[in-house]
């Protein structure tokens, strides 16, 4: 039963509110350049009207071009699953865990980069050696910072390590978290292809990242490939704020009531981490593709020297 | 309150960290002016805390002394000095930059490992503090070595200055007012100084690249 609601609630939660994400930060940029911009539910009424439509597919492309959609939204949810946005539910088995999560990320981007390939375009083949280049100088930052703070909880599951840091009075002044806290945030920024890193908004080719990878695809595919981004960017922002920013020890009633006040709050702060990542992106620019290098070991470091704090000194 | 200056000093070797990963002149003037902020804000909150506990002000007047200076009036002289001189977009540095950060990396567990073991300051145990301002001065020192131009030279010297400020500040919890004063208007010399020397350099040599002035030799 439990499980059943876990399951739902994680499901229903994460993708209706993952294109949420994408129209605040659009609406703000607008906003910051004196437009009106689009509606704040814009990516909705696209998904709708993508998935109605038949996909294209070129001749020469493999099975591998028509499956991989299929294949990076599942790991997408498949992702949604292991991050809970509640700690209230309390199922009791858990599926997966930290080096689960990454591994299921690994998997999705593995075939997105293959169908980049696979379509044959220039475009594809270019996106997907630079998709390559990012995640494999920002994977090891990812899996030292999760595995600091797992350390400390002495688990490795998402669930585990949520529980214990509601037991910390305030985990973002604690020196070991701020460094993991930073080192994270650079993840986001890189993993999502927000601005430093990659521009979500561009389609021009001496810059795009993840655009080139899904420019082959169209209807249907194309809103399951979009909506599995949304999807991963919204899990690692849950995984950000619901670690390091924990809110459910304040809550003391019980029941649906309890999850409901849960959710709210919980959506409050994912609009507010949307509304500062789109300030960060406005105000900054586009790094060059060579410069990404030095943000990935700033990030990498400073997840190290937060897991050697954690040696010296103790959690 | 402890944990307060422990997350203070996790954020300034954080700052230390973010000045390295730097490749402007403009973005080292920037990255200077946020860890003087943070200086700022640990000088404010231990000088609140000596006001409740003593009733002291002298390190409230430290803090204000410091936004005067290192806040506002060294960025600007600063910037003033980079318009002149660093305008043209060079490399500044002789290693990459993630070789620069994984160097950075070496030094605070060198620091961690020899000083954590230390007794002495701070009833008995040398604290997570003193070793975090201690990896900045030698931050500082291996920001100077790495870049090769007169401003990043300055702010260098500067980092190193800050750390020095911070180790006194976190070992003494507040230094004799006289002597932060004499400190702190030293390095408003020297960098007014610093800049006149730079401005001068960049004229008769056409370039503040410090490896080209090993030609005056004879």
């Amino acid at each position: 039963m439990v499980e059943a609601v876990y399951l739902i609630v994680q499901i229903s939660v994460i993708i209706l509110i993952a294109p949420l994400v994408n129209g605040i930060i659009k609406k703000i940029k607008a906003l910051t350049q004196k437009r009106t911009g689009g509606p704040l539910l814009q990516m909705y009424y696209d998904l709708f009207k993508m998935l109605k439509k038949t996909a294209v597919v070129s001749d020469v492309s493999s099975w591998i071009f028509k499956v991989t959609p299929f294949i990076v939204f599942s790991t997408a949810v498949a992702a949604a699953l292991i991050v809970p946005v509640t700690t209230l539910i309390k199922p009791r088995w858990f599926p997966g865990d930290l080096i689960m999560l990454v591994s299921i990320f690994a998997l999705g981007r593995f075939f997105m980069m293959l169908a980049a390939l696979d379509a044959g375009s220039t475009f594809g083949g270019m996106g997907a050696s630079r998709e390559a280049m990012i995640s494999s100088l920002i994977e090891p930052s990812i899996i030292v910072s999760l595995i600091t703070v797992g350390l400390i909880a002495k688990s490795t599951s998402v669930f585990e390590i949520m529980n214990f840091m509601q037991e910390i009075h305030n985990p973002l002044i604690h020196p070991v978290y701020i460094m993991s806290f930073c080192a994270l945030v650079i993840i986001i920024i890189a993993e999502t292809s927000r601005i430093p890193v990659d521009d979500p908004g561009t389609h021009l080719e001496l810059t795009m990242v993840h655009e080139a990878m899904v420019l082959e695809y169209s209807g249907r595919n194309l809103a399951l490939m979009e909506l599995g981004a949304a999807i991963k960017q919204l899990v690692f922002i849950t995984l950000l704020v619901n670690i390091f920013i924990p809110h459910d020890q304040l809550i003391n009633i019980t029941g649906f009531a309890g999850i409901g006040i849960s959710l709210l709050v919980y959506l409050l702060k994912i609009v507010v981490v949307s509304i500062v990542i789109a300030i960060a992106e406005v105000s900054t620019v586009k790094l060059r593709l060579f410069s990404i290098p030095n943000l990935a070991a700033l990030s990498f470091i400073l997840s190290f020297i937060g897991f050697l704090q954690y040696f010296v000194f103790g959690g | 309150m402890s944990n307060y200056l422990d997350a203070l000093s996790v954020l300034l070797l954080i700052s230390a960290f973010v000045l390295m990963g730097n490749k402007r002149t403009n973005a080292y003037i920037k990255s200077f002016k946020m860890q003087s902020i943070l200086i700022a804000i640990l000088t404010g909150v231990m000088g609140i805390n000596s006001l409740l506990k003593d009733g002291h002000v002298d390190m409230l007047v430290v803090c204000a002394v410091v936004i005067g200076i290192k806040v506002i009036y060294i960025p600007y002289l600063l910037n003033k000095t980079c318009k002149n001189v660093a305008y043209r977009v060079e490399k500044d540095f002789y290693f990459n930059i993630p070789i620069l950060i994984l160097g950075c990396c070496f030094i605070v567990v060198f620091t961690y490992f020899s000083l954590s073991t230390t007794t002495g300051i701070n009833s008995g145990n040398i604290n997570m503090q003193v070793i975090n301002s201690v990896s900045l001065i030698l931050i500082g020192l291996f920001f100077m070595i790495s870049r090769k131009k007169a401003i990043g030279l300055i702010i260098g010297f500067l980092v190193i200055e800050n750390g020095i400020f911070v180790t006194a500040l976190f070992a003494t919890q507040g230094m004799p007012f006289i002597v932060d004063m004499g400190i702190l208007m030293d390095i408003l010399v020297a960098v007014i100084i610093m800049g006149m020397m730079a401005f001068r350099i960049d004229e008769k040599f056409v370039s503040t690249d410090g490896n080209k002035i090993k030609d005056l030799r004879g």
